[in-house]
């Protein structure tokens, strides 16, 4: 015998990640992808109107836009008839993570604390954005250590991370910054690029992970997300637990 | 009784009319006369100029005449794709003008059943001194992020140029490019009559009423306010329009489809009817409306966006109209083909139009206009160029890269979103962008925007045939080899000959290029009257083309990684002219020299060169000499880092403003490691191509040796960090410190 075993992955792992889709969202098939590139993880389309997200794993709110965001950013997907299935799957202590529009839509809804305001700029800005990782408490950041440096792209005309002061120590206190620029390229608070929830089941950042997911890309940091989940949901015993302290429930 | 036009068609035209009617027209009548019969349309002053363009081959599936060109790529995947000019609008209302223009290119691409994969643009506007063209500059800019980015198509690449001459006609052209299985194509083709005729998309509104005509006449101090005549973009909308006829598409539901773009209902129907020698009859009173009390020839004539014609079998009609409801779209049956070749316009019961569609196409005048051309180049600047001696080199250089044209685009590109769909592997920033198919094979395509409005006003045949050399040489330095091409020919008044004079050249220069090089014109576009109170912008061809790498793994990018590299130029050498290049528009002489030619042969060696050596990853990085010559393409190259440089050492004895500055097509700096420097020129020398190594990327230096053609030794070196802080701000300087 001298074939190998793969040693990792036991066989039957398959893990169901629910992709969401608003009328409008662009950012679907980049991320349905970034998905099926890991074996283990299977990506399943979710409706805007589905309300029973009942056998799925994890969740994934895509970027891109969404019902066209003529109005404030993710304030309308923040309505959909999908959001409270969200909450309560939050609620769960399972993952969810919200990428660009996906983060507006989280924070529109309540599910995460904090608004996003226009850029400083006031301009679309597309670029590669160098970013620390804040915390790997989080079923999204479980391969990576504290101090980790990564690059991802940033594509966004409102992705201004604000929260008061008062709000926005707390945060830094229990640790619930996930991602933070090197380079602030749009004027966010304190250089947040992503947050999480308390609990840190929830996580939600302005970068795509899911452009730097294929071999061809010009990196490919976003494997590191899509791998830590697949880990967390393998090992969830293996994630050290969320930030401490009391909950900042969103106001 | 004979009074003028209410639609402002010209009167020996509103004759035409009478004689082929036999009676005065009614006003719907009129109306349907003035779109279809307008330049934009009909293509009156061009149509016989434009058959000089060959889309001959094998690889073509669709030529011109269609919503879009289609080329094969392998294995039944194809590629649509097509340029087109947003020029008049644009500066009437520059966002909805520029976001209008990516909406309208994407549905050709859409309506051919293919899904967009990538928009480019190429952009002319006045000085950025004067504040209304910063404005139309980043209003214009801020429209096509403000469609291409909602609905998910990647802008990848484009061309900027700021220049007097455009003081007030500006020029928003736009590309769009898409993939298609082959047994998925659509066509604009009715196949037979009984078919229903389906209105898919949004509803029908008062914007952009007579659109069409308007882009057909130049600007004057009198034309008041033309904004209604501006169509407003939906992108939303735009979004689901193209999911609905994609699945319609895909379900092969339709048996035609094409886009309610100019003319409206007008074009759409009356083309698809007459591409076959049918007739059309329509219902104004199905037509979803926006608003009420709309008048049967604003409903014809409206340009409201996000609209599709969709002829289909009537046992087709609900699934279709299923699919529209689901995308959030309005949908409804607005008339048939019939046998008799009529287009018929009904207002319920009442017929408001009655036309023979031969009337309305092939009867439309056709004008060959008179033109007065100007001797060719050679014989037209008999003067050698005088720009040596009077300015050093750094001097010239430095002056290239304070104007903006000679600035870092980063400014205009960081609005679009240039990844979204995960394709991009080579993006803006690139002599060509780089399009990951997602095939099993690793297939990848290229494409490259090229408009050289300097070289076209000194010499517009020269400068048409180095557009396609230069998008060539652009290809090759991906490792890509050329597919096909599509055009826009901006130009001023047709009415004026010596215009129309530059026209046929451009027209002859890009044909004859394509024909030499074997590249296939497979769709187009042309504007005419960019002209205000009789001053006639400079003549304006731009060229698109894509290209195909023999892997996405292969695509060789265009910035040097580090410094220990070896940098060579690649293809032939001379003649290095100057006439028409970036240099001789800072300087304006009188007389730079000829317009630089290609030679084919040479041209298409390369192409063999770069795609032979890209198969053996040889190349790690490679730039084609475009505007400002080696040394600014040079500075390109080394654009990756703030302390990437460059150290060259030349043996060979050159004239250096020429050496240094021309921007003669078909060569390439390439950077490679050391190791592969006998392969790469053994290869050279297996193609024909000439392969010089002239010295090594390194680090925080500039430093230039060479010998003048007196063979006295010079050095030329430049504070790098100087070099790429002008480079870096030019542009930029005049947009980030707007309110």
């Amino acid at each position: 015998m001298t074939t190998q075993s793969p040693p990792s992955l036991p066989i039957s792992a398959r893990f169901l990640v629910g992709v969401l889709r608003f009328p409008g969202t662009n950012c679907d098939f980049d991320t349905f992808e970034a998905i099926r590139n890991v074996p283990g993880l299977e990506p399943v389309w979710i409706g805007h109107i589905e309300t029973d997200l009942a056998g799925m794993d994890a969740l994934i709110l895509p970027g891109g836009f969404s019902y066209g965001d003529y109005l404030r950013t993710g304030a309308v997907a923040a309505q959909a008839p999908v959001i409270d299935a969200v909450r309560s799957f939050a609620r769960d202590g399972k993952p969810v993570l919200g990428i660009c529009n996906g983060f507006q839509i989280l924070v529109e809804a309540r599910i995460l604390p904090g608004v996003l305001l226009v850029n400083t700029s006031r301009s679309f800005i597309c670029e590669e954005a160098p970013l620390v990782v804040q915390n790997n408490c989080t079923p999204f950041t479980s391969l990576l250590s504290e101090g980790n440096r990564l690059s991802l792209p940033i594509a966004h005309q409102e992705g201004r991370y604000y929260l008061p002061d008062k709000d926005l120590k707390e945060l830094e206190r229990r640790g619930q910054v996930v991602f933070r620029y090197l380079q602030n390229p749009n004027g966010s608070a304190n250089a947040i690029a992503g947050i999480s929830n308390p609990e840190g089941n929830v996580v939600g950042l302005m970068p795509h992970p899911e452009r730097r997911s294929r071999s061809t890309a010009p990196g490919t940091g976003g494997f590191l997300i899509f791998e830590s989940l697949l880990f967390s949901l393998l090992h969830p015993s293996a994630i050290p637990s969320g930030p401490a302290g009391q909950s900042l429930s969103p106001a | 009784m004979k009074t003028a036009s209410t639609f402002r068609i010209p009167p020996e035209e509103m004759n035409m009319i009478r004689d082929l009617l036999g009676k005065d027209p009614t006003l719907t009548e009129e109306a349907v006369f003035s779109a279809m019969w307008s330049e934009h349309c009909s293509y009156k002053s061009s149509r016989v100029h434009l058959r000089a363009f060959s889309s001959r081959h094998p690889r073509v599936v669709s030529g011109p005449g269609e919503n879009a060109g289609i080329v094969h790529l392998r294995d039944g995947l194809c590629l649509a794709f097509k340029m087109e000019s947003h020029n008049h609008p644009s500066y009437l209302e520059p966002f909805q003008g520029a976001a209008t223009g990516v909406g309208g290119i994407l549905r050709d691409i859409i309506a051919m059943g293919a899904r967009p994969i990538a928009v480019a643009n190429s952009l002319v506007f006045g000085s950025l001194r004067h504040p209304f063209h910063r404005t139309l500059f980043r209003r214009v800019v801020e429209g096509i992020a403000g469609y291409g980015n909602p609905i998910g198509v990647p802008t990848v690449g484009g061309e900027i140029w700021f220049d007097d001459r455009y003081q007030d006609n500006i020029l928003v052209n736009v590309l769009a490019m898409g993939v298609v299985e082959d047994r998925s194509i659509m066509t604009a083709k009715a196949p037979r009559e009984g078919l229903l005729a389906i209105y898919i998309g949004n509803r029908t509104g008062r914007d952009g009423v007579s659109g069409a005509a308007m882009a057909s006449r130049g600007f004057s101090s009198e034309s008041g306010d033309l904004r209604p005549q501006v169509q407003i973009a939906d992108p939303y909308a735009g979004k689901n329009l193209m999911e609905a006829t994609l699945e319609i598409a895909r379900r092969r539901l339709a048996e035609a489809v094409q886009d309610m773009g100019a003319a409206g209902i007008t074009s759409s129907s009356t083309e698809m009817a007459g591409r076959a020698g049918l007739g059309m009859e329509i219902d104004v009173e199905k037509v979803p409306l926006r608003e009420f009390s709309m008048e049967p020839w604003e409903i014809l004539l409206s340009e409201s966006q996000e609209r599709m014609l969709v002829l289909a079998d009537p046992k087709n009609v609900e699934p279709i109209r299923d699919i529209a409801t689901r995308w959030h779209l309005s949908s409804d049956i607005i008339g048939h083909t019939i046998t008799e070749p009529h287009f018929i316009v009904r207002n319920g019961q009442r017929v408001v139009a009655d036309i023979p569609i031969a009337f309305l196409t092939d009867d439309a005048p056709l004008y060959t206009r008179p033109s007065t051309t100007l001797p060719s180049s050679p014989d037209r600047h008999p003067f050698p160029p005088s720009f040596s001696g009077t300015h050093s080199l750094s001097d010239l250089f430095r002056k290239m890269l304070e104007s903006p044209n000679g600035g870092d685009p980063r400014w205009i590109y960081r609005h679009f979103d240039f990844e979204v769909q995960t394709r991009t592997v080579l993006g803006p920033g690139h002599d060509a962008s780089v399009l990951d198919l997602k095939d099993r094979k690793g297939s990848a395509v290229a494409l490259s925007v090229v408009s050289l409005p300097h070289a076209c006003s000194r010499d517009p045949f020269r400068g048409g045939r180095l557009s396609v050399a230069k998008a060539v040489t652009e290809l090759a330095a991906v490792g890509a080899f050329p597919l096909g091409m599509t055009d826009c020919l901006n130009f001023g008044n047709p009415e004026n000959p010596a215009i129309m004079g530059t026209f046929q050249d451009a027209v002859r220069g890009i044909a004859s290029a394509g024909i030499a090089l074997d590249i296939p014109v497979v769709s187009g576009n042309v504007s005419l009257y960019n002209e205000t109170n009789g001053k006639s912008i400079p003549p304006t061809p731009m060229i698109g083309m894509t290209g195909l790498l023999s892997s996405v793994r292969n695509r060789i990018g265009g910035r040097v990684a580090g410094p220990g590299f070896r940098l060579a130029l690649v293809g032939r050498m001379g003649p290095l002219d100057l006439g028409g290049s970036y240099l001789d528009w800072i300087l304006g002489e009188d007389s730079p020299g000829p317009v630089p030619d290609f030679d084919a042969g040479a041209l298409n060696s390369l192409v063999t060169f770069m795609s032979a050596a890209s198969m053996h990853g040889r190349i790690s990085a490679s730039r084609a000499i475009g505007r400002g010559g080696l040394i600014r393409s040079l500075l390109l190259f080394l654009d990756g880092d703030p302390a990437h440089g460059v150290f060259m050492e030349l043996d060979e004895p050159v004239d250096p403003v020429k050496f240094f500055f021309s921007e003669a097509p078909g060569r390439l700096l390439l950077a490679y490691r050391p190791e592969e420097e006998f392969p790469l020129s053994d290869m050279a020398l297996e193609t024909g191509v000439p392969f010089k190594p002239i010295g090594y990327s390194a680090s925080h230096r500039w430093m230039i040796r060479y010998r003048n053609v007196d063979l006295q030794r010079k050095e030329w070196t430049e504070s790098l960090h100087d070099l790429k802080n002008r480079y870096r701000t030019s542009l930029s300087q005049y947009m980030e410190e707007l309110p």
